[in-house]
């Protein structure tokens, strides 16, 4: 089976429709057994220190993961893609662009569409259909996510976890639901977690291997992954083009902060946690984050390399904990 | 009841020895020579400290904070964090409930937000160093003067770009070669310091700042970051032992 690769999330009915295997490029890198080997090889092989850890992840992983083609989303995420997608050619990676339109222009994105369809040598229709398989499967990590933050019996690392694996679905759909059942069934016997302090986390998945659990030591529990979520297409609309305009992630910075803003309300969330990745282009959203999300302490955590948490950065979500939940106390007393 | 802080710092270990309200002694020393004379099976054991030893102080209670914490923890020693130790230690030498403190250390620029007393709020810098207290050293290091001499010049500070404490060194060197008075560069370097720390301190805007940390004592980045802020900064009596002072605060409360 084809295998093909993808650098951030696209519409992976198309591949999955064609009998292909999507695979995350992000998930073999953070997933490998050492991460840090695949960034080394694209320093190695020149790549720039002052280029962000997920392309260069993406690189190694791209030349390990044994993959034909790579869909490049090349508008929408960040311009580093499209000369990722370069260098890989040179390495015989081929490689097809994937454009989201900025101003969210339907026709557009259809085409966008359509061209993969004709890539793949399928009807649209086809990925019409994939899409309602799909669904089902993500209509189970939906409840997940609810249960992360309605009953509280799942982690924050267990909300990523999953839902970030919707970009690809583990490569295998039918797999990947076998091993999300599981866990539903196994979380929906377990006790409410105790953690006292409701955080948000806002931003790109985390390039911290520990982040979750730490916050766990610290009383505080992620209900909120806010790209995460997206990855799941969380929106009531049964039109495969409306689905990929209304995902947020590779649009404006505005429509994710109302995104945001109510998920915040609703999951009674008392702190957020904005992730930046060194050298990424998205780190300048933290001066719209903080002011329109200014009823909530913001705390920015920025990340380089695959690893444990510094301990400069243990240190500040220490005391970030520390002061929310000082105010949860006085404001209950 | 004596109680001790100990704020373990990039730089420095800091200690300040309390026997009620009463600060009886503080003291600082190189945090790897702490290391060397602590650590010893696999533990940090600060009674072997030769200034406790010679005071003869006996505390009840210790409390620390810092880096290192998570590694090795000091024996018999409760943690809080960096940011409430500072608050608590500023709060207490400056007798304000709300302010604005800036914390300048060695890596670290802590910017927290004080309101009745408590942490409201907290910025730090990003994950460089630039325009730290460690720039700083380098810089008066490669003059061959002391950080105190580098101080007190403010007069036509020479515009340096590089607040890197490496490649701050490189422009350093160009500066001299092409003739400039060390005066003039030592000024630049204190500018230099004030326009890095100015956006961050800002973003908790006040009348009043509370300035702790080593960079507290130089006079020359006072001076530049209060023009800059057109505030009054506040420098407590014991700026370098805020956060040991804190941890100190710390420890009698929690007994109390």
């Amino acid at each position: 089976m084809k295998r093909v690769g993808i650098t951030t999330t696209i519409p992976a009915e198309f591949i999955f429709a064609a009998g292909g295997v999507p695979v995350d490029l992000n998930n073999i890198f953070i997933a490998d057994a050492a991460p840090m080997g695949m960034l080394e090889r694209a320093e190695r092989d020149g790549l720039p220190r002052s280029v962000c850890g997920w392309i260069k992840g993406m690189y190694g992983a791209a030349l390990a993961a044994n993959v034909e083609h790579i869909i490049a989303v090349s508008d929408g995420d960040c311009s580093h893609t499209r000369s990722l997608i370069e260098i890989l050619e040179m390495e015989g990676v081929k490689s097809l662009p994937f454009a989201y339109p900025y101003d969210r222009d339907y026709a557009l994105l259809k085409r966008q569409m359509e061209k993969l369809a004709a890539f793949f040598g399928i009807a649209f229709a086809d990925a019409e259909a994939m899409m309602r398989r799909m669904d089902r499967i993500r209509k189970k990590l939906h409840r997940i996510d609810g249960m992360t933050w309605r009953e509280n019996t799942v982690s924050g690392f267990e909300n990523h976890l999953y839902l970030v694996s919707a970009s690809d679905m583990d490569g295998d759909m039918n797999r990947f639901e076998q091993k999300v059942d599981a866990f539903l069934a196994e979380a929906a016997a377990r006790e409410p977690f105790p953690h006292e302090i409701r955080l948000a986390y806002i931003g790109v998945p985390p390039i911290f291997t520990d982040i979750y659990p730490f916050l766990e030591t610290r009383g505080a529990r992620v209900v909120f992954n806010e790209v995460q979520r997206q990855f799941t297409f969380p929106f009531d609309t049964d039109d495969l083009v409306e689905r990929y305009r209304r995902y947020t992630y590779p649009y404006d910075v505005f429509s994710r902060v109302r995104d945001i803003e109510a998920e915040l309300s609703r999951r009674g969330v008392n702190g957020i946690i904005h992730y930046v990745q060194s050298f990424c282009h998205h780190q300048m959203e933290d001066v719209v984050f903080r002011k329109h999300l200014a009823g909530i302490p913001l705390l920015t955590v920025e990340g380089d390399a695959p690893g444990p948490l510094d301990a400069r950065t243990r240190l500040r979500i220490e005391g970030f904990c520390e002061m929310l939940g000082s105010k949860r106390r006085k404001a209950a007393s | 009841m004596k109680t001790l802080g100990v704020d373990v710092g990039s730089r420095y270990v800091k200690l300040a020895a309390f026997d009620g309200e009463e600060l009886l002694f503080s003291a600082k020393l190189d945090t790897i020579k702490f290391y060397t004379l602590c650590r010893h099976a696999g533990k940090v054991d600060i009674s072997r400290l030769p200034v406790l030893m010679e005071k003869d102080f006996a505390y009840k209670r210790v409390v620390s904070t810092g880096y290192g914490r998570y590694n090795v923890r000091i024996e018999g020693s409760a943690v809080i964090s960096e940011i409430k130790a500072h608050t608590l230690g500023a709060a207490c030498q400056s007798g304000l409930s709300d302010f604005t403190l800036l914390d300048l250390g060695g890596q670290d620029t802590k910017v927290i937000r004080v309101r009745g007393g408590e942490v409201d709020d907290f910025v730090m810098n990003d994950k460089c160093a630039a325009g730290s207290g460690r720039y700083l050293e380098n810089i008066a290091t490669i003059l061959g003067i002391t950080p105190e001499e580098l101080a007190w010049h403010t007069d036509k500070p020479l515009s340096l770009s590089a607040t890197c404490a490496i490649f701050g060194e490189s422009e350093v060197v160009g500066a001299i070669a092409e003739g400039a008075e060390i005066a003039h560069i030592c000024a630049g370097a204190n500018l230099s310091v004030a326009q890095r720390l100015a956006p961050l301190a800002r973003r908790y805007g006040s009348d009043k700042y509370v300035v702790t940390g080593g960079v507290a004592l130089n006079g020359g980045v006072l001076k530049f970051l209060g023009e800059k802020l057109g505030a009054e900064l506040i420098v407590p009596r014991h700026p370098l032992f805020n956060g040991a002072i804190g941890c100190a605060i710390e420890a009698a409360a929690v007994t109390a």
